[in-house]
């Protein structure tokens, strides 16, 4: 139990952290959001009317200080103001409308390159010789390329030229947003390339980092002992080395589903996929303070309580943590 | 034929030959034997996903369509015509009162979607809500107040002489219904279910798509032909493959092989028009005191090849600029008479010897030209620009910065050299006033909001308050020429090409679209309300 106070406590600790830092860092942009916004009209603003737009946008030129106090309160209060790319919609609105989008797309293809990336990578650890070798220099290009790069072929080959699959957006545009059938497999079907992008360039790590750890687990005593007591090679590759090999994996994956959240600015660009990565984008693209500092709060708390959850994790699954204390 | 949805189940369990098959045909059959005339697919702004609003007075987070096709002005006013308008909700206007009164007779038996007349209650609403709630007067309009004369009668009052913002009151506000908008906060209200009195009402909205139906009780009748607009969310990516694929009958954005991806070899249906909108110019940072010299701007404007620019940075869709900075062809009336034939040429020699009589060292001659590196295309310019440059020994240091950073630059005065562009307005003067009133610049370190090169002179602010001062079009005209002239003569900046106003219209399933021979409007879809104008204008394809 102290072990989870101590850790709850430096888990506040980091939120104040974050929750400050997202309330500095767009303000050390250089430039000003509403100058940025008459530059983008072209002429359609009279300069003259900046000031009362700043005034509109709550753009305050009151010190730091103040501005922070105002920041702290509204948040308190679940406050995170109006957009000023997207004037005057609510910060929150624009987050709950992209958000489900990430996750569904980015959690799922997490998800599955998590589970096919450890299943490869201990079958390759403990099937050592055979054509599963195969897998290694694949898994270690894939891991140098860079992502982006996967997915234009991708998009290129399979929706471009032969067009087996849409290149943009979440769904079709003959269908209504609607729990129905043509929606839903609409939104599969949409997904489905982003998602086999995700998978294809993320699942490298995992088999790399699985394996690895899992051949040192291999010469571990504890499993030569249980090869030794006859056990079937089954029970010993999945009980006795995988159970401790994964641990690491569990750390990465519970950061990686933190991440989910801020979804994967190249997957949703490339793809055009309406989600919170080309919404973070746009904003930052716009020194749009209000939606940025909404969206990093965002990701911040979801890194936050997926450490925690990964905390809570190595605590069931390995008994040193529990008799520390 | 299988809509390419219901192959999903096929396609992820990887029986591809069948999903090629299916995909082929996902694409486009407009027509499917009915007679109704075919929905206009439209790619106007880029954009993931839209938010809901559709209220007039917001800039860059409302809709497209929301002022011209819903909202409608009083005036159009034809920006590649400088000088040509059109009466609209208006009929007509009159000055009084030195300008400070603009009175409008309005359109007659004119209704809103919801059957309410239109009246001059409405017009007198939507220019007080501007005076009482300043973020919503974009144009900085003096309203001083509004009176209801008649029904059709509104006079509305000014602070101080308004005859050159004419086109901000008439041509570029878009009126809104009183009885809806008085019980909102305007500020704040998304006005989700607009009642307008344009050729096209709000039908559905989601995220990814907006549609409009075109208004039955429209006052032009047996307009629009067009019965529905589609609005999909297309980002600047998605709108290469949404033309490449032919989804989009009509679209504003910059293609980079356009004959590649979108004319296919098609160029009687797949057509564009990139028209002026706008003066990309080189700035010179007047501040800077080799750059204040007269004779060294003579010498850089000798050396630059605009030719070679618009053709290798700019792929010849634009063309280099008359040196007066008057857009052309439309603006003649506008060009100083003595300089109507001005054109660009290089000459190195000259260039040379006059900055050998500035008495400038030539190891003084070395400046740093920065560009926001995002525009690519401004980019390799300033790179062209070096080396021509270089030919009279003129050391340029090209360095491109972000977005951002570069706004927050040029508007500081940090700058030796940048290139920027300056949009035109219905006349010249808008785009004259925006690049030499002295008021508009600020000392070095503080924004300016416009003169960023920070031009200082007596004679062009005594031209453009002349030109403010009359509402008299030959007077007008007149100190256009002039300040023509002082461009020209002068160079308070650099004039490189026109920035093109992007726009690619199939014909398949409608004609009579702007062009260059009936430039009767801008014919990008995202130009308010131009594209209105151009909607109306279309007619069904083979009529």
């Amino acid at each position: 139990m102290r072990f989870l106070a101590r850790r709850l406590g430096f888990y506040l600790l980091t939120a104040w952290a974050a929750v400050t830092l997202n309330f500095l860092i767009p303000r050390m942009m250089p430039g000003d959001p509403v100058d940025l916004l008459v530059a983008r009209l072209k002429g359609n603003v009279d300069p003259a009317a900046i000031e009362a737009m700043k005034q509109a946008f709550g753009i305050s030129d009151a010190n730091l200080w103040v501005q922070y106090v105002d920041y702290l309160g509204n948040l308190f209060n679940g406050e995170l103001g109006r957009s000023i790319t997207f004037f005057p919609t609510e910060v929150t609105t624009i987050i709950t409308g992209a958000l489900p989008w990430t996750v569904g797309l980015v959690g799922v293809a997490t998800l599955i390159s998590y589970l096919l990336g450890t299943l490869l990578g201990v079958l390759a650890a403990w099937k050592r010789g055979s054509w599963l070798d195969g897998v290694l220099p694949v898994s270690t290009f894939m891991h140098a390329v860079p992502y982006f790069w996967v997915a234009l072929a991708l998009v290129f080959v399979f929706g471009v030229t032969l067009r087996w699959f849409p290149v943009s957006r979440a769904y079709g545009l003959d269908v209504v947003p609607a729990w129905d059938g043509p929606f839903v497999s609409s939104v599969l079907y949409h997904a489905a390339l982003p998602a086999i992008t995700i998978v294809i360039a993320s699942m490298a790590d995992r088999i790399l980092g699985m394996r690895n750890v899992m051949v040192t687990t291999l010469g571990e005593d504890y499993v030569v002992m249980a090869e030794a007591k006859g056990l079937t090679s089954r029970r010993v590759m999945w009980a006795y080395a995988a159970r401790n090999a994964i641990l690491p994996n569990i750390t990465s994956f519970a950061l990686s589903l933190g991440f989910v959240v801020g979804g994967s600015v190249l997957t949703e660009i490339v793809f055009s996929y309406p989600g919170i990565g080309s919404m973070l984008l746009k904003a930052v693209e716009n020194e749009d303070f209000p939606l940025m500092q909404g969206i990093f709060l965002v990701i911040s708390l979801a890194v936050l309580v997926a450490n925690f959850l990964a905390d809570l994790a190595y605590v069931v699954l390995d008994p040193r943590t529990r008799q520390e204390a | 034929m299988t809509p390419p949805r219901y192959r999903l189940l096929v396609a992820l369990t990887a029986l591809v030959p069948v999903v090629a098959l299916a995909g082929c045909g996902g694409a486009q059959s407009p027509n499917t034997g009915s007679k109704t005339a075919p929905p206009l697919v439209i790619h106007a702004v880029d954009a993931g996903s839209y938010q809901e609003n559709f209220n007039p007075f917001h800039l860059e987070g409302v809709n497209f369509g929301t002022t011209g096709l819903i909202h409608e002005t009083l005036e159009y006013f034809n920006k590649l015509k400088p000088g040509e308008s059109k009466p609209w909700l208006a009929t007509e206007h009159q000055w009084s009162n030195d300008g400070k009164t603009l009175t409008f007779t309005l359109r007659q038996g004119v209704k809103w979607t919801d059957g309410k007349p239109f009246t001059a209650d409405d017009v007198a609403f939507t220019f007080d809500t501007m005076r009482k709630h300043p973020s919503l007067n974009r144009s900085a309009l003096d309203i001083a107040g509004t009176k209801v004369l008649a029904p059709d009668k509104v006079e509305i009052d000014f602070g101080e002489t308004s005859y050159a913002k004419l086109f901000n009151i008439a041509g570029n506000t878009g009126i809104v219904p009183k009885h809806v908008f008085e019980k909102q906060d305007p500020v704040t209200f998304t006005n989700p279910k607009p009642v307008g009195t344009g050729p096209y009402m709000l039908s559905s909205f989601s995220a990814q798509l907006y549609e409009m139906k075109k208004n039955p009780g429209y006052w032009q009748p047996g307009k629009p032909v067009v019965p529905t607009l589609r609005f999909p969310a297309y980002t600047a990516n998605a709108v290469q493959t949404g033309l490449q694929q032919g989804e989009i009958d009509w679209a504003g954005a910059f293609v980079p092989d356009i004959d590649k991806i979108y004319v296919q070899g098609q160029p009687d249906q797949n057509k564009y028009f990139f028209p002026p909108e706008g003066l990309v110019s080189l700035l010179p940072n007047l501040t800077n005191p080799i750059l204040a010299k007269p004779e060294v701007r003579q010498a850089l404007n000798l050396a630059i090849d605009r030719d070679k620019i618009v053709k290798v940075a700019e792929r010849g869709y634009t063309t280099p600029p008359h040196p007066s900075g008057v857009v052309m062809p439309g603006g003649e009336a506008y060009l100083p008479p003595e300089h109507k034939d001005a054109k660009y040429t290089v000459d190195i020699e000259r260039a040379k010897q006059l900055l050998k009589d500035s008495g400038v060292q030539p190891d003084k001659l070395s400046f740093t030209l920065l560009v926001p590196s995002p525009f690519t295309d401004w980019v390799n310019a300033a790179q062209l620009i070096r080396e021509d440059l270089a030919k009279i020994g003129v050391k340029v240091e090209t360095r491109g910065v972000a977005f951002a950073d570069w706004v927050s630059k040029v508007g500081k005065g940090s700058f030796d050299l940048s290139i920027r562009a300056t949009p035109f307005g219905p006349t010249p003067y808008f785009s004259m006033r925006s690049l030499l009133l002295s008021d508009l610049t600020q000392p070095v370190g503080t924004s300016a909001t416009g003169n960023y090169q920070r031009w200082k002179d007596g004679e062009s602010d005594r031209l453009l308050a002349e030109y403010a001062a009359t509402e008299d079009e030959a007077e007008q005209q007149q100190a256009v020429q002039k300040l023509g002239k002082i461009m020209v003569e002068k160079l308070p900046v650099l004039p490189l090409f026109y920035s093109p106003a992007w726009a690619q219209y199939r014909t398949g399933k409608y004609v009579g679209w702007p062009s260059k021979e009936n430039p009767y409007a801008l014919a990008s879809p995202y130009v308010s309300p131009d594209a209105a104008i151009v909607l109306l204008n279309l007619k069904p394809a083979g009529t």
